[in-house]
């Protein structure tokens, strides 16, 4: 069931972070030589949003409604796909489906663990 | 049926057309409809640019549900589809193409016959 | 390291040689494993349905179409029954609608439509709500799609948007634009081009690429990719990925 809200605005500290750094695909991947598009991660990307939508717990609809406003007044500048991942971060932050400190200490985690191997 | 398919051939849409027991359609191809303008408290999925304009019927596709998130469809009752076609004319002040068309999808609910 | 070329771009000072992938794991791609994770936590879906969805997102590509198109355009009784019903159409070449559920995905659905182009009758897609696509054939919508610039911009003044793709027809053409805002989903069947006869299947399919199932492009023989022409912003972003539709 769908709930009407408008995307809260303002910035997220742990979003504004990722800004600016040129890590986004569309200037990485062309550093590196790679021709594939998409980064590796967009399908899992695509996956949950599927998977929010068919559980119910972010519907396509709303999700998309916010990304297009969030994607104009608050991530302009940023490119697609990570413009997408990062709405889709806000939004679930402002609808309190993830908490910013648990995603801040979750991301510190999963990188020491990825940078072991 | 042979008929059916001869309509949305000369429509140039192919799509399966559904109707499941008991579902009885209102309008048929070619019927004149106008797109109510109803009031809405959620997200809905019929477009502001359709809202009040005639169109004409120009295929049936299935049957379904109502979107939950329509203010006024809490019935749960199962009910026909339409793609409803509009001269762009007739929705967009001086659109300077004579000929231009824009389709779009709509429940039976939301269609009030035109004659 | 040798010799390499800098990019310009904040934060990208040193470049490396060219790699099968990219020797470094950004924010962005530890943002995506860490949401999902406390997601799954969360209970807000299962691992087993991501598995599912992922899988199905790696598997679906534009050939399906392409493939479609070819079949239609060389056989008039699958032609006819692809009109009739081309969810079932689809299944003969090896596309399943119903997957990865059973019954689609939750924005994909099992009402494929095919829009059937005439000399005199040009369609082209969009959906203005929230950009659906026809993923199990045409795969993933390519990221102009998604755009509020296209979605908002194509119903209001499609012929000028279909000329920012260098798509121009004349007045006397229908160009009937369909706002897929409900469970159909929708492809273009485009007009065979002239030059193709005695074609095979396989030739055709080369020459069907994603822009004409979308409907801002037209098949021509030697055309076997979707190019873009970049138009300027008249009032540029900072970044450079918001210049016109066409990108």
């Amino acid at each position: 069931m769908s709930q009407k809200s408008e995307p809260d605005l303002g910035r997220v500290a742990l979003l504004e972070t990722m800004r600016g750094q040129g890590k986004e695909w569309e200037v990485l991947a062309p550093c590196y030589g790679v021709t594939n598009p998409n980064p590796p991660w967009k399908t899992s990307l695509t996956a949950m949003c599927d998977c929010l939508d068919a559980s119910g717990a972010l519907a396509t609809l709303d999700r998309r409604r916010a990304e297009d406003e969030l994607a104009e007044v608050v991530y302009s500048d940023v490119p697609a796909p990570e413009s997408q991942l990062l709405a889709l971060v806000h939004t679930m932050l402002n609808r309190g489906l993830v908490a910013e400190g648990e995603l801040a200490s979750r991301m510190r985690t999963v990188r020491s663990r990825l940078e072991a191997v | 049926m042979k008929s059916k398919t001869i309509e949305k051939s000369q429509n140039n849409i192919g799509v399966l057309e559904e109707h499941p027991l008991g579902v009885q359609p209102r309008f048929k191809v070619g019927d004149r409809v106008q797109l109510r303008d109803m009031p809405y408290f959620f997200y809905t999925r019929s477009q502001m640019w359709a809202r009040g304009v005639v169109g004409t019927i120009a295929a049936l596709t299935y049957s379904d549900l109502v979107p939950e998130d329509e203010a006024f469809n809490v019935d749960g009752r199962v009910e026909q589809y339409y793609i409803v076609r509009f001269r762009q004319k007739d929705v967009w002040a001086d659109y300077p193409f004579e000929n231009d068309t824009i389709q779009t999808e709509s429940p039976e609910r939301w269609l009030e016959p035109i004659s | 390291m040798t010799d390499t070329p800098k990019y310009g771009s904040s934060g990208a000072d040193q470049c490396h040689k060219a790699a099968p992938t990219v020797g470094e794991i950004t924010d962005f791609e530890i943002l995506e494993i860490a949401l999902r994770e406390l997601a799954i936590e969360r209970g807000l879906f299962t691992a087993d349905d991501h598995r599912r969805f992922t899988e199905f997102a790696e598997s679906i590509g534009p050939a399906g179409g392409s493939r479609l198109v070819a079949k239609i355009w060389t056989d008039p009784a699958f032609k006819a029954r692809a009109m009739e019903d081309p969810v079932k159409a689809c299944l003969e070449i090896g596309i399943d609608w119903s997957k990865p559920t059973g019954f689609g995905t939750p924005s994909d659905y099992t009402h494929l439509t095919i829009l059937e182009n005439t000399p005199t009758l040009h369609h082209v897609i969009t959906c203005t709500l929230c950009s659906c696509y026809p993923r199990p054939l045409l795969g993933m919508s390519p990221e102009w799609y998604r755009t509020t610039n296209y979605r908002r911009r194509l119903p209001r003044w499609p012929r000028q948007v279909l000329a920012e793709f260098g798509l121009i027809l004349p007045p006397e053409v229908e160009v009937r634009v369909e706002d897929s805002n409900q469970k159909c989903r929708f492809m273009v069947l485009p007009v065979r081009p002239e030059g193709t006869e005695n074609w095979t299947e396989e030739q055709l399919a080369e020459i069907v690429t994603r822009d004409c199932m979308i409907g801002v492009a037209l098949p021509r023989p030697g055309k076997t990719a979707d190019v873009h022409p970049v138009h300027k912003a008249r009032r540029p972003v900072q970044s450079s990925h918001h210049e016109g539709a066409a990108r």
